[in-house]
């Protein structure tokens, strides 16, 4: 953090990074946000939701294509395993470019009101994974109908996967968006972060196809875990290791509070600078 | 000559806390930095950091220097000054949007700056989504944003186009309704940035006597202006800003006359 050529102008007030009393005291202007992003993108489209559904399925029709038929990965319904990843992925990426120009888009409110500005991140976020539970809801109904032929015990543990999810979603969008306050670069330097993170995930295989000896390296991308823990509870259907698991919110738990950290010791000079 | 010189009046509002100040500045300073580098880029990080070489990036410049300033509950007072003397700024401190270099900046009650009208509008949502994201910005609730919301559309006068997307409203319908919610909302503390020139001479009428009901029934002002006529009329005090210290603080009369017999433009300064 000290190698960034700015400073706050004295040492910030460190309050806990954990600080869902500061967001609970703002829920009205979170819950309002969150109806704003979703209304400002779809009250004037006739297809609304079929176009937040069409480019993702459209990856998903070329991936399984390309990968079932071209480069051959043989895995039983190619189609559900790439089906129960790339969603997750698609949040991650949409949330996390948001994040680039969050603040520079709100600048003017930033600039004239006091609130905490995380919000903004939190709803960006929030409304994204609003999108993410409609999405999931099709899928599970697609996996049902289709590879399982019953509900499987272990979508029960879709709620868990959900906060790992928010979790990291948060925690790496709050850095992005703090950075991209101080350097455009960011605009620039994500997508090809982003385009590499992709191939270094599972999203169009899986994890076990990994070299053993690489793994541990691996699963250092913490997108990778959870992408494995949505194949294993929704793809393959049954409980992932609890190793995985429990590793997988610890580690989530440790980005929010990282990312927050970052956060919040630059959060003070936003408005004189956003 | 830094302290207030009014007696502090009374608020209705909170008969026991009528004692502490409604805003109290002790010995505040802001000093920016001016990021040169803004828009710029990883380059000069790495002159700087990789190849150690000097990269003047920022200068530090003090916009307000050990500013003391006491308002009393049901104060109105006005902030004047020339351009760049501090006045926004010391208004965007008092509002807890920018933090205080050194000092420390106390409030009491419900605080409502506007500092920019109609700051969290957005142009795609029907005025009166528009009423409840700014209310929510102002950190107002639902319930008691509905128990005010007639006198809001009231006061702004755009009934027939609450259901109407922002965009197509004029720009004084804009205003109109930003300020309603401001003003319709009961701050304990309402503080105004260059914020009454809005509207047609009627609405400003209206704007002006609302103030003044608002003032009547206790409510603390802090209002920045650069109309002598405004200032006297809504305020008893004003404090003269002047590169970023206090260069008097009194009797809203007797300020004015010193002020307008300086000749502000000679303070002229770069904006901030």
């Amino acid at each position: 953090m000290s190698a960034l050529p700015f400073s706050t102008s004295r040492a910030p007030t460190v309050e806990a990074p954990f600080r869902l009393d500061r967001i609970w005291r703002y829920r009205e202007l979170l819950r309002s946000l969150i109806i704003r992003n979703l209304k400002v993108k779809y009250q004037r489209s006739l297809l609304g939701f079929v176009w937040t559904l069409l480019n993702p399925l459209l990856t998903v029709g070329i991936l399984v294509l390309v990968f079932s038929h071209v480069v051959r990965i043989s895995l039983p319904d190619y189609w559900a395993f790439v089906l129960s990843g790339y969603f997750v992925w698609n949040c991650i990426l949409q949330t996390l470019n948001t994040g680039t120009y969050i603040f520079a888009e709100h600048s003017r409110l930033t600039r004239s009101v006091s609130f905490p500005s995380e919000i903004l991140v939190f709803s960006a976020a929030g409304s994204r994974l609003l999108e993410f539970l409609a999405e999931i809801v099709l899928i599970l109904a697609l996996l049902v109908a289709f590879r399982h032929h019953h509900i499987p015990a272990s979508f029960a543990l879709l709620p868990v996967l959900l906060v790992i999810q928010v979790l990291l979603v948060i925690g790496l969008a709050l850095p992005i968006a703090t950075l991209s306050v101080f350097y455009y670069d960011v605009q620039h330097a994500l997508p090809i972060a982003l385009t590499t993170l992709f191939y270094l995930s599972p999203v169009f295989y899986p994890a076990q196809m990994v070299p053993e000896a690489a793994r541990s390296i691996y699963f250092l991308n913490p997108i990778a875990g959870l992408l494995t823990l949505y194949h294993e509870t929704l793809y393959a259907g049954h409980m992932p290791s609890p190793t995985l698991l429990v590793g997988m919110l610890a580690g989530a738990f440790l980005v929010y509070l990282l990312g927050y950290g970052i956060f919040s010791r630059y959060a003070s000079v936003f408005p004189e600078i956003a | 000559m830094a302290f207030s010189l009014a007696t502090p009046a009374f608020s209705p509002k909170s008969p026991d806390r009528a004692r502490a100040a409604a805003v109290e500045l002790r010995g505040v300073s802001k000093r920016f930095y001016y990021y040169e580098h803004r828009t710029s880029s990883l380059r000069e990080w790495f002159i700087r950091r990789v190849l150690q070489r000097p990269l003047n990036i920022r200068r530090a410049e003090f916009t307000l220097r050990n500013l003391n300033l006491r308002v009393a509950p049901g104060e109105s007072v006005a902030l004047i000054g020339s351009n760049g003397s501090g006045k926004s700024t010391a208004l965007r401190l008092i509002a807890g949007i920018y933090q205080a270099s050194s000092g420390t900046i106390k409030t009491q009650g419900r605080l409502t700056a506007v500092i920019e009208l109609g700051a969290g509008f957005h142009p795609e949502l029907t005025g009166a989504d528009n009423v409840s994201l700014y209310a929510a910005v102002l950190g107002i609730g639902r319930r008691e944003l509905s128990s005010r919301y007639e006198e809001i559309v009231d006061f702004a006068q755009t009934r027939e186009f609450m259901d109407t997307p922002l965009k197509y409203y004029s720009s004084g319908m804009e205003a109109r309704l930003a300020f309603a919610v401001a003003v319709c909302l009961q701050p304990d503390v309402l503080l105004l940035d260059e914020v009454l020139a809005v509207g047609d001479q009627l609405f400003r009428e209206r704007c002006l006597s609302r103030l003044r009901e608002y003032h009547a029934s206790g409510g603390t002002l802090i209002l920045v202006s650069h109309e002598i006529d405004q200032v006297r009329e809504l305020c008893s005090r004003a404090v003269w800003l002047e590169h970023g210290v206090i260069r008097m603080d009194g009797e809203v009369g007797a300020v004015l006359t010193a002020y307008s017999a300086n000749d502000p433009s000679q303070n002229h300064r770069g904006a901030r």
